[in-house]
């Protein structure tokens, strides 16, 4: 190297070091905010040795109950203030011991079922704000102390853990999600409904670590953190004077707090230069972090569920030859049936009966035939949940003597006499020929297309992001019913209002109903499909799930009639009146293991027809989804050329 | 690792927890003429080939349940990889691969099953999958083991056995069945539940007849030349089994149920290679001089757990995978550990069983007077070491992250072991390596790291000829595909691949990657034992062939294209920037940085310090 280039070398080099940020700052917020984390982690192991206490002095006498009751409401404050690191760096431990569904559940990844009872903050909130904590005193200081316990062995393991920038601001925004979907609607304060004040303290919380990082915004973008400033304290102010329950309007709450902070947060998380997740290792997420809304429609991303690469470049031949194959009857034994038979574009992809004409054309299927459209958003699928990937689905309609009634080596061997097929498969799977048509490339296909049937346009997602102003306050208020009140986002999750659990999307609930066999409420029978118990995965021989069934979207609800894994009830009218009820157990039913309270809801007729208003404006535009103007030609089966598009019922 | 160097990285750890925490820009200007100096990281020795998909390629089935022989689907969700060698030098042998998927099936068969095939070592390194016409009239690449018509159907075909003396291979299903309405699964897991009448060459069993779901979970035995069922090892007992290992003499099996509590178990053959006959042993710890107790009361062969209880048994908590070394005969198992354990064994306690002093200091160190304790927390797993010459068992690697002493926090989580599972040893240079896959049961505690909530399952490599290895000792075989959960991992005869079955894997693996299937690494006899050293051993003056990296004031790296890694001198924040300056990779407090995402091209490499190097992946 020549003297001239290592002087200019060196002065270039110079210049790049200069481009690098004062690391001090930084470091410096990240040590307080850890610090900050701390301190909380101690606050709330206090609270929860309080709350211990007071359980163990309970009596029956009124100031000893409110003690207990203050107590572990003062518990729940201070575990929503660290709630937002904590359920960021151990989620799954959280639900296990300290704020997990008051449900039962079976140990993972074990072979054999192995029950594990529910502790934590809900159950206590059950238990405490019962009508007679006393008779539960027993039970309550049982679950104190294992709150105890088990926190403190959080604390001692969460104390050492190292945080980074970018888990800070991660988890902020997962908060957000929490509190709209899981705070505010009530789903983790069963017996306190005290949802509003600790949506305030969870929020008290992000503010207190985000605002260690004001200094470093300031300086590298001053603008933003003159709005997020002004965010704080607008946030806090208006969840101080709203602090009640039943009349918290969510909608007004999701469009001017949760939306804009939920972009802010990105913004600030861009601008402050942190690496994202997926430069720091490659696992696949079930939420899109680049999306600005809850409601964009790419919020999820579908490929996650699908096992699917959607920025494959062939993606778009995949989609399109699965829709072909989903409309060809060519796929059924006697070519009577296709996949579009039972799921009607028309239709969201349902069929219009309780439950699917079989291939014989008389008889019915076991259960209806679910909506496709946003289906993909699940970790597993079925009404019973028993096949975790979308590509092998298909397997069991193929299999299925009262479906397709066939296998995919004849399927292969039928697809294999069509050249014009032949072309489709070649052009979407090029690599690996010798498995240009098989299982993989038919199931793929498919897979490929019905993770291509989402929707995120109906009128209230567009109102949501803005994009119209106008909204039927009808809808609003059946909004603000479904995600309160009535408790129906507490299942239904936004934003896919299916029971896929935020705020990480990656698991797919059931819910115990009691649903009966006639919509006929005075002498109404338990429907005797076991769901899930029967689903035929060992791992779900656990008694809590017999009857157990999918929490399936409300989206496009009105055009999926009839309802329910039998197609019970006709409208959405009987649907809600089902539920406000109490469900089976409701209508006097032996339900033992219902999910869905017993107690009536106590909506009057017009909050029922406002949520039913509400649901229909979840409606997209399905004609976007069009049948295939033709089907591929057999060569030498001229026979087979009159078959029906979409099959001939 | 001298002690000099010892407190030279005691310096650079001390230094490096001022926690840089450096903000990296997310695009930077690349100056034209910028030359920083150069380092290449050369192409990996190792190659992936895919050699059977499951629910895709075709399987020849037998005539079954009434129907004539004929082709099928294969059954999917791979897990215990056979290779049977083939000593005739026509081929490398038979690769024999288990299905935990249970479902019926007119052809294959109801309940789980396994797919046999033989490969041979093509010109060109790969494996080739050969034609074979079997004795009984089968042709084609990939047979249905028949199970039905020999030994009757078998359940979830998970863990195995390969024996290094011969190749036999047994398969295990961990799933224990207690009813017949449990198989039958409503019709769509096994649907003939007819008692079961054992036709069997085991002294005692032939005519036996047991209830069908009693003719499920033993460790049968299969050929995989002629992809058929040989016999149910019912002289072995009725476990949970999930896998074993046959040491050289052929006389022992040593024995792994999934269970807590589960039984190290070991058979002991009267007369070598025959294992239809000898004694049915269970570990205890506690027994003075050889610490095996013998299972041999009437009824205790289908009823083991109760008698291995009232023998008062060691109780571990899930075995899973046994292998062993071939160099000194020390046997490895897995435990791959449940959350809590307490409640499982406390009954077992009480009729007679005991535990480990291994389980009773941990459970102490948790404040807890005995592991039975339902606050017992058991969240990592661990490898066991047997040394077979004085029976005694020790924790050889316990599994973490502990944060307090294991993995140093620059090793974390690339360094982190969560409930260990398959287990193999495969030689790599003529050096012994555990190859240890994870099937995480949950994702708490440091599993996976914060916010990751699906489960990431690594597979580790792990120097046999350490002592007291930690989890710094671990090193990740990053040629597997990203994200996947591997199990079966077994070397070739020959020594130059590696196989392993991967079960779930994730979105960003192109077909057939998001498959179930086995898939080969080749390779392994171009990798030297340096090349899988890690970073403080690399200055050990015993490996001559790794350049010294010394800790000096400017930044320099040290590629190793074996484990796609890139070593640094010194703890630092480094961002790696592509050629057109986008920030692609950051990774805080650490001296090495995995680089496997990465595609071949030019990037740059920047640390805490602003100091840049060019990196040229090849």
């Amino acid at each position: 190297m020549n003297k001239k280039l290592l002087i200019t070398t060196s002065l270039l080099a110079a210049l790049f070091l200069l481009l690098s940020f004062k690391e001090n700052e930084a470091a410096l917020a990240l040590e307080k905010t850890e610090n900050l984390f701390r301190t909380r982690l101690e606050e709330m192991a206090l609270s929860t040795d309080q709350l211990e206490a007071a359980a163990e002095n309970l009596t029956a006498q009124n100031t000893s109950i409110e003690k207990l009751r203050q107590a572990h409401l003062n518990a729940r404050i201070q575990y929503k203030k660290v709630e937002f690191l904590l359920t960021y760096l151990d989620g799954a431990a959280v639900r296990k011991n300290i704020n997990g569904a008051p449900l039962p559940s079976v140990v993972p990844n074990v072979p054999k079922v192995i029950e594990i009872e529910p502790s934590g903050l809900q159950v206590l909130d059950e238990l405490v704000f019962s009508e007679n904590p006393l008779e539960e005193k027993e039970k309550i200081i049982a679950c104190s102390k294992k709150l105890s316990h088990d926190f403190e062995e959080m604390r001692t393991y969460q104390e050492k853990v190292k945080l980074t920038h970018r888990h800070v601001f991660e988890a902020i925004r997962q908060e957000l999600v929490r509190v709209f979907t899981q705070g505010v609607t009530g789903f983790d304060t069963p017996g306190s409904a005290n949802a509003i004040p600790e949506a305030r303290a969870a929020f008290e919380g992000m503010y207190d670590a985000f605002k260690n990082y004001m200094p470093l915004l300031t300086e590298k973008d001053g603008g933003l953190a003159i709005v997020m400033d002004a965010r704080m304290d607008y946030t806090l102010q208006y969840l101080a004077e709203h602090d009640e329950f039943e009349s918290f309007d969510r909608l007004e709450f999701l469009k001017n707090h949760i939306e804009p902070q939920y972009q802010l947060f990105y913004e600030i998380h861009k601008a402050l230069g942190i690496e994202f997740a997926e430069e720091t290792d490659k696992m696949p997420r079930a939420v899109n972090y680049h999306a600005v809304s809850l409601f964009a429609p790419d919020f999820l991303n579908a490929g996650y569920y699908a096992n699917l690469d959607l920025k494959e470049p062939l993606m778009g031949k995949r989609v399109d030859l699965g829709k072909t194959l989903f409309f060809d009857p060519i796929l059924s034994k006697d070519l009577k049936l296709s996949c579009a038979s039972c799921h009607q574009p028309e239709k969201a992809f349902t069929d219009g009966q309780p439950k699917s004409l079989a291939a014989n054309g008389k008889e019915h299927l076991k259960r209806n035939s679910p909506t496709l459209v946003n289906a993909v958003y699940s970790d597993r699928y079925f009404w019973d949940l028993r096949e975790p990937r979308l590509d092998r689905q298909m397997l069991h309609v193929v299999m299925s003597k009262d479906e397709f009634g066939t296998d995919y080596i004849e399927i292969i061997n039928k697809l294999k006499q069509s050249s014009e097929y032949g072309q489709l498969f070649s052009a979407a799977y090029p690599e690996y020929p010798e498995y240009q048509i098989s299982t993989y490339t038919i199931s793929d296909a498919l897979s490929s297309y019905v993770a291509s049937l989402t929707d995120f346009d109906s009128p209230f997602d567009r109102y949501v992001r803005g994009e119209t102003s106008v909204i039927d306050p009808a809808v609003k208020r059946g909004f603000n019913l479904f995600m309160g009140k009535a408790a129906c986002g507490t299942c239904h999750f936004a934003p896919t209002f299916n029971g896929t659990v935020p705020p990480t999307y990656d698991e797919s609930e059931s819910e115990v109903l009691g649903i009966p066999t006639s919509p006929d409420t005075l002498n109404a029978l338990l429907d005797n499909d076991l769901g899930r118990y029967a689903s035929g995965i060992p791992g779900y021989k656990a008694d809590f799930y017999k009857t157990s069934f999918k929490t399936v979207t409300v989206r496009n609800v009105a055009l999926t009639a009839p309802y329910m894994h039998n197609g019970v009830f006709q409208t959405l009218e009987e649907v809600v009146d089902f539920y406000t009820r109490g469900g089976g157990a409701g209508l006097g039913l032996d339900v033992p293991h219902q999910t869905l309270p017993f107690d009536k809801l106590e909506l009057t007729q017009p909050e029922q027809a406002d949520i039913v208003a509400f649901m229909k404006s979840l409606t997209g535009d399905m004609s976007k989804f069009m049948h295939p103007e033709r089907l591929p030609i057999f060569e030498n089966q001229t026979n087979w050329n009159n078959r029906k598009i979409g099959g001939q019922y | 690792m001298t002690k000099k160097m010892t407190l030279l990285f005691a310096l650079v750890v001390l230094c490096a927890s001022a926690n840089a925490q450096t903000l990296f820009d997310e695009e930077i200007t690349i100056p034209a003429g910028f030359a920083p100096t150069e380092i290449v990281m050369p192409p990996s020795p190792l190659t992936t080939q895919v050699l059977f998909i499951g629910g895709t390629d075709m399987v020849q089935t037998t005539p079954t349940y009434g129907n004539p022989a004929g082709e099928q689907v294969a059954k999917e969700w791979h897990d215990f990889i056979g290779f049977t060698p083939d000593n005739s030098g026509q081929s490398l042998g038979w690769v024999t691969v288990n299905h935990e998927m249970v479902y019926a099936d007119d052809l294959l068969g109801d309940g789980g099953g396994m797919t046999a095939f033989r490969v041979k070592r093509a010109a060109d390194g790969t494996l080739d999958i050969m034609n074979q016409t079997l004795p009984d009239g089968r042709t084609g690449k990939f047979f249905n083991v028949d199970f039905v018509n020999t030994v009757g159907e078998t359940g979830m075909n998970c863990g195995g056995i390969t024996s290094m003396v011969d190749g036999r291979i047994w398969t295990a299903e961990e799933w224990f069945q207690s009813s017949n309405a449990g198989i039958y699964s409503n019709g769509g897991g096994i649907r003939d539940t007819s008692d079961f009448v054992v036709s069997s060459d085991i002294p005692g069993w032939d005519g036996k007849t047991l209830k069908r779901y009693q003719n499920l979970n033993w460790m049968t035995e299969v050929d995989p030349r002629n992809a058929v069922a040989i016999r149910k090892q019912y002289n072995w007992g009725r476990q949970p089994f999930e896998g074993g290992a046959v040491e050289p003499g052929n006389r022992i099996v040593y024995l792994g149920p999934d269970d807590t509590p589960g039984f190290f178990g070991m058979f002991v053959a009267n007369t070598p290679g025959d294992f239809n006959r000898g004694t049915l042993f269970a570990y205890k710890h506690d027994k003075p001089g050889w610490k095996w107790v013998p299972i041999w009361e009437d009824g205790a062969l289908l009823d083991h757990k109760n008698y291995a209880d009232a023998k008062g048994a060691t109780m571990f908590n899930r075995i899973e995978w046994v292998a062993m070394n071939p160099k000194n005969n020390f046997v490895y198992f897995t435990e791959t550990g449940l959350d809590s354990p307490g409640n499982n064994w406390a009954d077992d306690e009480a009729a007679g069983g005991v535990h480990h002093p291994a389980h009773i200091a941990r459970a102490q160190a948790q404040g807890l007077s005995s592991p039975s304790d339902p606050n017992y927390r058991d969240y990592y797993g661990r490898v066991w070491e047997y040394n077979p010459m004085t029976s005694e068992t020790r924790v050889y690697l316990e599994g973490g992250p502990a944060f307090a002493d294991s993995p140093t926090e620059a090793d974390y989580p690339e360094k982190a072991l969560s409930n260990p599972d398959g287990l193999t040893v495969m030689m790599i240079d003529d050096h012994p390596f555990l190859v240890i896959q994870e099937d995480l049961n949950g994702t708490s505690k440091g599993r996976t790291p914060a916010g990751v909530s699906n489960r990431l399952c690594e597979v580790y490599l792990l120097d046999l000829s350490i002592q007291n290895p930690t989890l710094d000792d671990l090193i990740r075989l990053t040629a597997v595909p990203n994200g996947a959960e591997v199990t079966g991992a077994i070397q070739s005869p020959d020594k130059k691949s590696l196989l392993l079955n991967a079960q779930h894997p994730a979105t960003t693996n192109p077909f057939p990657y998001n498959h179930s299937l086995t898939i080969a690494i080749h390779g392994f006899d171009q990798v030297s034992y340096a090349n899988l050293q890690n970073l403080a051993d690399r200055n050990s003056a015993a490996d001559p062939e790794m350049p010294a990296v010394e800790e000096t004031a400017v930044f320099s790296v040290y590629p190793n294209p074996t484990t796609r890694t890139v070593f640094m001198n010194k703890v630092t924040d480094v961002a790696v920037y592509d050629a057109s300056g986008q920030r692609v990779l950051v990774k805080r407090n650490t001296n090495e940085l995995d680089v496997s995402s990465l595609n071949k091209g030019i990037y740059y490499l920047k640390n805490t310090e602003g100091e840049t190097l060019k990196l040229s992946v090849q």
